[in-house]
């Protein structure tokens, strides 16, 4: 097998993985949105390719449009959403070979895959097999961002097509004349989330350096070229809601984000709503949602290469500094005390690639200093294999509820409880209860954040007949048999409203991930 | 040559990464399983009385603590306005906590185990009077407040909530019987709200000469407040006022002997 055919083993691996595993995670409250826009963006193109309906302003307005933060979802873009909308027409709908969820979350799995597939290629080009090997290891074994990748969300498949973007660049500064790879990777990044918007700052940043370098300030000048082009038409073409008004929907695009709502987060036993936050939410949460090894090893790797660029070595195309800057653009933002902290390190995700690139270097790097006591083949074998087992150990204490876990160097999902993290979010743990529902009482359940899921676990045969979801509120509560609250610090309020209406502060059930309360069930006490 | 300061990158990744196998594997066993809950509430059982409190922690445990205890925890009593007048508290703790509720108290008697169980005796101050039980008599200039079960700063409370107008005052007054002291709490009640309108509320008490402003803040939570009063039939004048609207301000005061 030739060295570059791993990257395909490992990327394959990492699909079945993340469809493996996905199967065991509830259904985040985000994704019910994003299924019935995906299946309705699906059909639209479907039905326009297939010359049965025109683009009409009417019928792009109804698929694609409505109000932002609602409508047809128009405040995020399409590509995700109509990917997970075809592969549900085609591997639920019409070959009807994986469950219905599945199918809509399977972009997001493979997209992860090609993630893997991108940076083996990178790493294998740039320092060799063994850190391709060991950087991928640890980009597979994080557990949050596998759990991210197993939703039909965009925060992995950004992950994706940032690096994506990053490889294409970085390939197209060989001087080639039409490197228009790089705009199309850049359009297909801004079609999946508004945060592709930061990668022409590390690009900018990196160009302007290996310009300087040249001593050139037009050096490859045809690759910003391709990316200034390329991007917005990719998104456009990709986007019928731009149809109609390009500059007025992006406008509203971007303003919906830039005054995006604080949802409550809990952080070090402060409940976050509003700016401004601390500075040092990226950097903690990152060391808590990271596991430890593949810190140490990124900390060894990352000192490698400073070592490096102080004893004279230069690459042309500068692949550290590209790494570094591209990871500085997503997790910089968070350092300013006023962008969002909600969804936490799901919103930085792209500096995972440079931090496990890192720790694929440190640890090579590490082990082939082993080479006078012991052959380098077994040295890379402990040391990649130690911090290999060490990360997939964090990942089996984490599934499915990941969420709620963190690194041992928090002290797991208790010690995060203790540090007061937040516990999760999205309502995905509730699927945990569904089974216990029957047995604890009968009647309609007040769904609390499960509530948008409620019709798909029921549609899925997760929920027996007669559990319906009661309603919102203290409207709900009033009407359930039962009552689910998913704890997390600011939903605390929904315990208080059950222990009014049932006059009781016992649940009967309380779902735990490695001990820690995730979801709580009460059952309305009999009249006495 | 060997050189033993080049093995040394090595062995320490190898270190972390097996104190993270082991600490991953112990913190996922480091909670304790309901087993030992039960054992500790059997224990808690045999000798609680009516009356008494019962906590829980470290506060992210409580559920599992009313799971298995919550039968003897009155909904009034989880949503105490504090613990002043419980004169015997039960703590059950895990991981090494202890519930704020205990600050400063030895226990008198406990058991050891993965859940381990304190009791606590202190001096429980005498309630004469509860503005909450004065609903009915409470006039009001205003709207009148209701009688809820709020949360504020994240906690439970029985209190009178009521949301002043815009720039407005509320004048309630309440008859009451008084004891030596007026304690009280006030707070913002609703997350959603504190989250939306970032502006404080606040509350004058007026008992005979005495009178007390607490102003109290979107990230306050529950503000205590005490008055010196003359035992005896009173009134007790609350003036609640906010400088913005869908503030929900939240109140309870004891007379105390």
């Amino acid at each position: 097998m030739k060295p570059k055919h791993a990257g395909w083993l490992l990327a394959i691996v990492t699909v079945i993985g993340v469809v493996v595993l996905q199967r065991d995670v509830g259904i985040a409250r985000d994704e019910t949105v994003y299924f019935s826009a995906g299946k309705s963006y699906a059909a639209w193109w479907t039905g326009l390719v297939t010359f049965q309906h025109s683009p009409s302003s009417k019928g792009i307005d109804q698929t694609f449009g409505g109000a932002l933060g609602g409508g047809a979802n128009p405040e995020h873009p399409p590509l995700v959403k109509l990917a997970s909308g075809l592969t549900h027409h085609w591997f639920y709908e019409e070959l009807p070979i994986l469950g219905e969820i599945t199918a809509y979350r399977l972009p997001s799995a493979i997209l992860h895959g090609v993630l893997v597939w991108l940076v083996f290629t990178f790493v294998l080009e740039v320092w060799g097999f063994a850190e391709a090997l060991l950087g991928c290891a640890c980009l597979i074994l994080l557990p949050r961002a596998l759990f991210h990748a197993g939703l039909d969300c965009f925060d992995a498949p950004i992950m994706t097509l940032w690096f994506a973007t990053l490889f294409a660049y970085w390939r197209c500064l060989d001087g080639r004349k039409w490197p228009w790879q790089v705009g199309v990777a850049w359009g297909l990044a801004l079609a999946t989330k508004h945060t592709a918007l930061l990668l022409p700052f590390a690009i900018a940043i990196h160009y302007a350096v290996i310009a300087w370098r040249a001593r050139d300030p037009l050096h490859r000048w045809r690759v910003a070229v391709a990316m200034a082009i390329g991007g917005p038409l990719v998104l456009f073409v990709l986007w019928p809601w731009l149809w109609l008004d390009p500059i007025g929907h992006i406008r509203a695009w971007l303003q919906f984000h830039l005054t995006h709502v604080h949802y409550n987060f809990e952080y070090l036993g402060h409940n976050w709503n509003a700016p401004p936050f601390p500075w040092h939410v990226a950097l903690v949460t990152t060391l808590f949602t990271v596991p430890t090894a593949t810190l140490a090893a990124a900390a060894t790797g990352f000192g490698v290469w400073l070592a490096r660029w102080r004893a004279g070595a230069r690459d042309p195309r500068a692949p550290v500094l590209l790494l570094v800057v591209s990871a500085a653009a997503s997790i910089g933002p968070f350092f300013l005390g006023s962008t969002p902290i909600f969804g936490a390190e799901k919103h930085w995700m792209p500096i995972l690639p440079t931090l496990c690139i890192a720790a694929g270097v440190g640890g090579v790097w590490a082990a082939r200093r082993l080479a006078s006591w012991i052959p380098t083949r077994i040295a890379l074998g402990i040391v990649g294999g130690a911090i290999t087992l060490a990360a997939a150990t964090e990942v089996w204490a984490s599934h499915p509820y990941a969420l709620t876990w963190y690194s041992a160097l928090a002290g797991g999902a208790p010690g995060g409880a203790d540090l007061g993290m937040n516990r999760q979010f999205w309502g995905v743990a509730a699927r945990g209860v569904l089974a216990d529902l029957p047995r604890l009482g009968n009647g309609p359940v007040y769904a609390h954040d499960a509530s948008p899921a409620w019709h798909w676990y029921a549609q899925l045969g997760l929920l027996p007949g007669g559990y319906n979801d009661s309603g919102p509120e203290v409207s709900g509560v009033a009407a359930s048999k039962e009552a689910l609250v998913i704890h997390e610090l600011h939903f605390n309020r929904h315990d208080y409203l059950i222990w009014k209406a049932y006059n009781s502060v016992r649940p009967a059930l309380v779902l735990r991930s490695a001990g820690v309360p995730i979801v709580s069930v009460y059952a309305r006490p009999a009249p006495p | 040559m060997k050189k033993p300061l080049a093995a040394a990158p090595a062995l320490l990744l190898v270190i972390v990464a097996l104190w993270e196998i082991v600490e991953t594997v112990r913190a996922t066993r480091s909670v304790p399983d309901d087993v030992a809950w039960e054992r500790a509430a059997q224990i808690v059982r045999g000798r609680f009385h009516p009356g008494e409190l019962i906590v829980f922690a470290p506060g992210w445990a409580d559920p599992i603590g009313r799971l298995h205890l919550g039968d003897l925890i009155p909904v009034e009593t989880a949503a105490r306005m504090d613990d002043a007048k419980f004169g015997t508290i039960w703590e059950l703790s895990i991981r090494g906590a202890h519930a704020p509720d205990v600050a400063g108290l030895h226990a008198d008697w406990e058991v050891g185990g993965d859940v381990e169980v304190r009791r606590f005796h202190q001096a429980a101050v005498e309630v004469v009077d509860d503005v909450l039980e004065h609903l009915a008599e409470l006039k009001s200039d205003g709207v009148k407040p209701t009688l809820e079960l709020a949360e504020v700063g994240f906690a439970p409370h029985r209190c009178l909530q009521l949301e002043p107008p815009d720039h407005g005052v509320v004048t309630m007054t309440v008859p009451m019987e008084l004891g030596s002291t007026l304690v009280g709490y006030v707070g913002l009640a609703d997350v959603f709200k504190r989250r939306n309108i970032r502006t404080p509320g606040t509350l004058e008490i007026r008992v005979g000469a005495a009178s007390r402003i607490v102003t109290f803040g979107v990230d306050d939570g529950w503000v205590r407040f005490e008055l010196p009063t003359s035992p005896g039939p009173g009134v007790v004048t609350f003036l609640a006022s906010a400088i913005s609207h869908e503030r929900l301000i939240c109140f309870a005061a004891e007379a105390r002997r």
